[in-house]
This record gives C-alpha cells, sequence and structure tokens, in this order.
C-alpha cells in the first residue's frame, strides 16, 4: 500500500502573514422621492456625491454600488466574504453620520455580533504543556 | 530542601524567588530575571535572582540571564504575557486577541508592535519582567482585524411597589487584533 497523504485544510488565520479586508462590497441604496434621503439634494445624496468618492478611493478593495431603490428608505448593505450580508438602513442621517455607517460596515467581519467571553482565542497547543504528575521532582509525604 | 533547579516546570507557586513577590506596578524599575524550570535537574543550582530597588536605569540583564536567553530562543514555542493599556493577554502566534474596548487611532489592516510585555516564556524557561521586559529581547507584533462591538444588552430597573421602568442600553465597541509574530530576539 502506497503511503497516503492525510487531508488537511488550512486553518484561517487573517493577519499572521497577510491581511484580508472581510468586506467585498457595499452597496447604497437610496430614493429620489423620499424625505428620508433628504429631500435627494442633500445627505444621502450629498454622501453620494462629495463623500463616497473619498471613500471608494481609500477602500480600493471594496466593490461600490450605488443604485436607486424607489419607495423605500435608504440602506447600505455590506456584503462579506463569509456570505454574510450586514444592512443598516441610513434614514434621515445626515451625511457625515452615512460615511460612519459605511466605515463601520468596512471594519466589520461578516461574523454575528457576540458577547465577549474570552478574549483570546487561539488554536495552538499549550507552550508549556498539560499538567502530568508522573514528571517533576517527587514529593515528600 | 530541594535545590531551585528541581522546582517543578508547572508549578511556578514554588518558586521561592523574590522577583515573584514584588506587586507589579507600572513603575519604570525594569530589572528582569531568567527562571530555569526545568524538569531535568542541573548540576549546579542557578544563582539567586537580583534583588535590587526600582531605578530609572534601563535594563540589564544578569550574565546567567545572557547565558539563558538563547535556550530560551532556541525552543520550538513562546508565549508572552502582553498588556495593552493595563489589560494582560497572554498568546501565543497567531492568536485572535478581542480588546474590550476601541483602540483609539488605529484603522483597520494596521501593524501593532507591542511594547509592555511582562512574561515571555516557552517549555522550559521564563523570563519575567519587573514590571516589563526590555524591547530589545522581544519583537512581538499585531495586526488590527477588525472594529466590531457586542450585541446590545438592555438593563431594566424596576423597583419593587413602583410602576416606573428604567431602561438601560450598552452596546461596547471591540478591536480584535491578530497576534502575528513573537520573536525572542538575539543579543
Amino acid at each position: 500500500m502506497p503511503v497516503k497523504v492525510l487531508p488537511a485544510v488550512s486553518k484561517a488565520q487573517n493577519g499572521v502573514g497577510a491581511f484580508v479586508l472581510q468586506c467585498k462590497r457595499l452597496e447604497f441604496n437610496y430614493c429620489d422621492a423620499a424625505g428620508s434621503s433628504r429631500g435627494m439634494k442633500c445627505s444621502d445624496r450629498l454622501f453620494l456625491k462629495h463623500c463616497l468618492p473619498q471613500f471608494a478611493k481609500q477602500n480600493p478593495a471594496i466593490e461600490m454600488h450605488v443604485a436607486p431603490r424607489p419607495s423605500k428608505h435608504p440602506i447600505i448593505r455590506g456584503v462579506y466574504i463569509n456570505g454574510r450580508e450586514k444592512v443598516i438602513c441610513v434614514r434621515n442621517l445626515e451625511h457625515n453620520q452615512v460615511l460612519k455607517k459605511a466605515e463601520l460596515l468596512r471594519n466589520s467581519s461578516g461574523l454575528q455580533l457576540r458577547k465577549l467571553r474570552n478574549p483570546v482565542q487561539s488554536i495552538n497547543d499549550s507552550v508549556r504543556g498539560i499538567f502530568s504528575p508522573f514528571h517533576g521532582p517527587k514529593h515528600a509525604l | 530542601m530541594s535545590l531551585p533547579a528541581l522546582r517543578r516546570l508547572l508549578r511556578p507557586s514554588l518558586l521561592s524567588y523574590s522577583v515573584l513577590s514584588r506587586s507589579i506596578i507600572p513603575t519604570v524599575a525594569t530589572r528582569t530575571a531568567l527562571l530555569t524550570t526545568s524538569a531535568v535537574p542541573s548540576s549546579t543550582p542557578p544563582p539567586p535572582p537580583p534583588v535590587s530597588a526600582p531605578s530609572t536605569e534601563p535594563t540589564t540583564l544578569t550574565s546567567s540571564d545572557l547565558n539563558l536567553l538563547p535556550l530560551l530562543r532556541a525552543q520550538p514555542q513562546h508565549y508572552a504575557t502582553i498588556h495593552i493599556q493595563g489589560f494582560p493577554f497572554l498568546v501565543t502566534a497567531g492568536d485572535q486577541v478581542t480588546l474590550p474596548f476601541r483602540l483609539k487611532d488605529v484603522t483597520v489592516g494596521d501593524q501593532l508592535r507591542i511594547t509592555h510585555v511582562s512574561v515571555l516564556g516557552s517549555r522550559d524557561y521564563t523570563l519575567k519582567g519587573a514590571p516589563w521586559i526590555d524591547e530589545k529581547l522581544f519583537e512581538v507584533r499585531a495586526t488590527v482585524i477588525e472594529e466590531t462591538s457586542e450585541p446590545m444588552r438592555i438593563k431594566k430597573k424596576k423597583k419593587q411597589r413602583t410602576r416606573r421602568t428604567k431602561t438601560v442600553k450598552s452596546k461596547h465597541f471591540y478591536t480584535v487584533l491578530r497576534v502575528s509574530q513573537i520573536d525572542v530576539l538575539e543579543q
């Protein structure tokens, strides 16, 4: 029998070697008629016209989509590498607030929000080894 | 009565070096002591650790520490207790650290060089700083991979026989780091 290689998948550790931004696409939807997009000329539209080009330039790895979504509130949809989506409704927000929401989506990974229980997550074995009563100096009773 | 070299690898509490009894207060004192915690008894016991008053001068290793540092460096795996804004985290290379706060003035993708390390160890050797280890001895780098938050927590406060209920919401921000390398540097 020839020697078979054990099939093993590498464990993803983003940031150890290279860092890959988890957000791959941001979609900006707005409505031309609705007031929650701030009268069309301000806020979301102002964001789209003035803030978004600079934001897109600063984040070349993220695909930017802009599309009207009539009769709906304006939203920002973030699509992530793990396949999940995060949607934030930016109704009635000013342009700088919309930018903050876009940055929030850019900075997060697609993972669901979780309560912090253990700050350190590791896949490595313990460096000092597991305790063994058979190793080390003997105790005298 | 056993030699210090025979002390158990995994029972640091048995070590009665005076460095361990010193409280960890962030002072400028950085006198380090390299402890040999090998399970194999050596022929001569290691010298007693240096006990000195806190000084503002940079750390100097004793000759015995300098002799043991290559042995620490030669070991395959290392761990470090890094301190970020006072919070200690025991990490190895490749670990993900979720800080319970948002780290200021960093963006996602930034590389950080950790400066405050109090313990640098391997399987058989441990280097303890008092309170920090000299930065020339190690290189610990981390990458900021995410800025996220906890889910919204809602706390309701209500007293007995009163209809009023107070609602307090909180949603703290977290910064997530990935420790990319822990190296003991050659001296």
